[in-house]
């Protein structure tokens, strides 16, 4: 593994997929709980990247996700995604970014009850100009190559954990996004499970994509193509270790 | 904009309401419960208001009563002369009526004694009106010919003396207002007379025609300067007072059913002052995959319109079953006043956009709003906040 010195402020000169230059990200800004998630981080992210960000629970991942996700802005500093200033968008375009760019997976999974899988997975592209039978169409396509057509109608809190991680999966990957964010995606899965969503994460990044994955799970941070390992502790990046 | 967006949206907001169908079910019953209530008292207070204006279609300009101690007394009817000589005046013909009271089915009819001029406002449905000279034969309004007695049969009224005076039926009649014929009885005036006991050269009042609308008030008041111990009324006066009545009794209505209406207010409350942890989640979710502030504000319009607008339809269309076809059984005595004689009241059905306008503002817009504001707060802050809140 070929390592170099993370330096505060530190840019990666060549263009990235994603770069963050010195960002700072505040809760709670001039209240006494303000609290400072993320502290003048500046990393680069480059395309087809399977890049893992750890650190203790509190030390600031799902927020830099979160921030380099588009789903909140930086107190200070900037977020460049595909070499444009996101970080003070309007709302409205920052959400075409993060539609056209990400694929969420989180904790919690997050998918809404009540609905079903399919209907899960078409959530993102609701809001867009596609017709109604294209969107089966790419939700069942998903579904196929995760090997869930079968649950395809199943109420999502009828699903396993295992399940419902791939359809929260499926829904990430509905919008073809370029880069697909994890947020501790292995924290409610056993071994077996945790070695199958990294395969189906493996094959992504394989195609093509950027895989950034938030985690203290060892089982995720030391698989060997890991090719960008970020530390943090108390909101700041603590090491930052690229492989060739 | 492709209208897919739109339809992929309502498609969402629809499968959205039946995930939560019992609460959704909840709230449009209850909500169809409050539009129900108050949409039959608006169509009801309306109905009657129109009852009233076919009622007083054919009523004189001015009705002249006389008063004595500040109470309705008989009028002299020598006074017509003068009245009549005053410009303007076209007719005065004098009024024969009053009530009785029926111990037997415990209501109230109202009588008329016709003289020579008839009685206009009303159709014959069966037989023939009597005549003015005419003894112990009567006409009976189609309510109370509904509710016991037919043609040919006799109507046994006690006059002011204690005795017992048989009237047969020769005519059922009906007019534009179910309220003038329901409880009226036509009788001729000198039966009126003897039945009341009133003395000769009186009348109960008298109605004076005015051809020009513009010289009523002249007329009144120089009816008034002349008579000082007369009340002359105009018809516009009475409009205003069956105005003032209706809507006081709307208002009466409105606070038996004010617990309905204050659980209305707390559900909108409810709905206006925050969303559930799992509402605000669903939309840091919707959010975080890349659905935008209008996206989700267009979900709830959808979702507050179809509730508001289904219990609307049902609340509006029960009101006007409730109101023209039942007859506003619920609360048509406080409403319609003062009789047990309506058994088969019947309004004219009238609904028009005034009033659905009017329906339409206090009740689907403000559910609508409350629905859209708490969404909007909610899906103006990032999606991370709401995700982690």
């Amino acid at each position: 593994m070929e390592g170099f010195n993370y330096r505060p402020g530190y840019c990666d000169e060549r263009i990235g997929m994603i770069k963050t230059e010195n960002i700072t990200k505040h809760f709670n800004k001039g209240r006494p709980d303000e609290v400072t998630a993320v502290k003048d981080v500046s990393i680069v992210i480059k395309k087809g990247d399977f890049a893992v960000l750890k650190g203790p629970s509190g030390s600031g991942k799902t927020s830099l996700l979160s921030l380099i996700g588009c789903m909140s802005r930086p107190s200070s500093g900037r977020v460049i995604v595909e070499n444009r200033d996101v970080s003070r968008l309007p709302e409205r375009f920052m959400t075409a970014v993060r539609r056209n760019t990400f694929g969420f997976i989180f904790q919690q999974f997050h998918l809404i009850k009540g609905l079903t899988v399919s209907d899960n997975v078409m959530l993102p592209l609701y809001p867009t100009d596609i017709t109604p039978s294209e969107l089966r169409k790419r939700a069942e396509e998903i579904l196929n190559t995760l090997g869930m057509a079968g649950r395809k109608k199943f109420h999502v809190q009828k699903l396993s954990g295992g399940e419902q991680q791939r359809t929260a999966i499926a829904r990430a990957l509905i919008n073809n996004p370029a880069v697909i964010l994890a947020d501790e995606p292995t924290a409610h899965l056993d071994t077996h499970l945790s070695e199958e969503f990294l395969s189906i994460m493996r094959n992504l990044q394989q195609e093509g994509k950027t895989i950034v994955i938030a985690t203290h799970d060892p089982l995720v941070y030391e698989k060997e193509y890991v090719n960008l390992s970020i530390e943090m502790r108390d909101g700041i990046v603590r090491d930052a270790v690229r492989k060739s | 904009m492709s209208i897919n967006k739109h339809r992929n949206i309502l498609d969402y907001t629809l499968q959205s309401l039946l995930r939560r169908k019992f609460k959704n079910t909840g709230i449009i019953l209850v909500f169809t419960f409050v539009i129900f209530i108050v949409s039959s008292i608006i169509l009801l207070s309306y109905s009657l208001k129109k009852e009233a204006g076919l009622m007083l279609k054919y009523s004189p300009e001015i009705i002249v009563q006389r008063m004595l101690a500040g109470r309705h007394e008989l009028v002299s009817t020598w006074i017509m002369t003068t009245i009549l000589e005053i410009p303007g005046v076209s007719k005065v013909e004098p009024r024969y009526w009053g009530y009785y009271y029926d111990s037997g089915i415990k209501a109230n009819y109202t009588i008329i004694g016709i003289g020579d001029s008839g009685i206009e406002n009303n159709r014959l449905i069966k037989g023939r009106m009597p005549s003015a000279r005419e003894k112990n034969v009567a006409a009976i309004g189609k309510g109370i010919a509904d509710a016991r007695i037919d043609i040919g049969d006799s109507l046994n009224l006690q006059n002011s003396e204690g005795k017992w005076m048989g009237f047969k039926i020769v005519g059922i009649f009906e007019s534009d207002s179910e309220i003038l014929t329901a409880d009226l009885i036509v009788i001729s005036e000198g039966d009126f007379k003897m039945l009341v006991k009133m003395p000769e050269d009186t009348a109960t009042d008298l109605a004076v025609y005015v051809a020009n609308e513009t010289e009523i008030p002249t007329v009144a008041r120089k009816i008034k300067e002349r008579f000082p111990d007369s009340r002359p009324i105009l018809r516009d006066e009475i409009i205003r007072t069956y105005d003032a009545v209706f809507g006081w009794r709307s208002g009466l209505i409105l606070t038996l059913f004010a617990g309905a209406l204050a659980a209305f207010i707390i559900l909108a409350w409810d709905k206006a002052t925050g969303l559930s942890a799992e509402e605000k989640q669903e939309i840091g979710i919707l959010k975080a995959i890349g659905w935008e502030t209008s996206d989700i504000l267009e979900m709830k319009f959808w979702e507050g319109l179809v509730i508001s607008l289904t219990s609307f339809m049902c609340g509006v269309i029960l009101a006007y079953l409730h109101i023209f076809l039942l007859g506003a059984s619920l609360f048509a005595p406080a409403l319609k006043g003062w009789s047990v004689i309506y058994p088969d009241f019947k309004l004219v059905p009238l609904i028009d956009f005034y009033q659905i306008a009017i329906l339409i503002a206090i009740t689907v817009l403000p559910y609508i709003a409350s629905t859209i504001i708490p969404s909007w707060k909610a899906s103006i802050t990032d999606p991370d906040t709401v995700m982690r809140g």
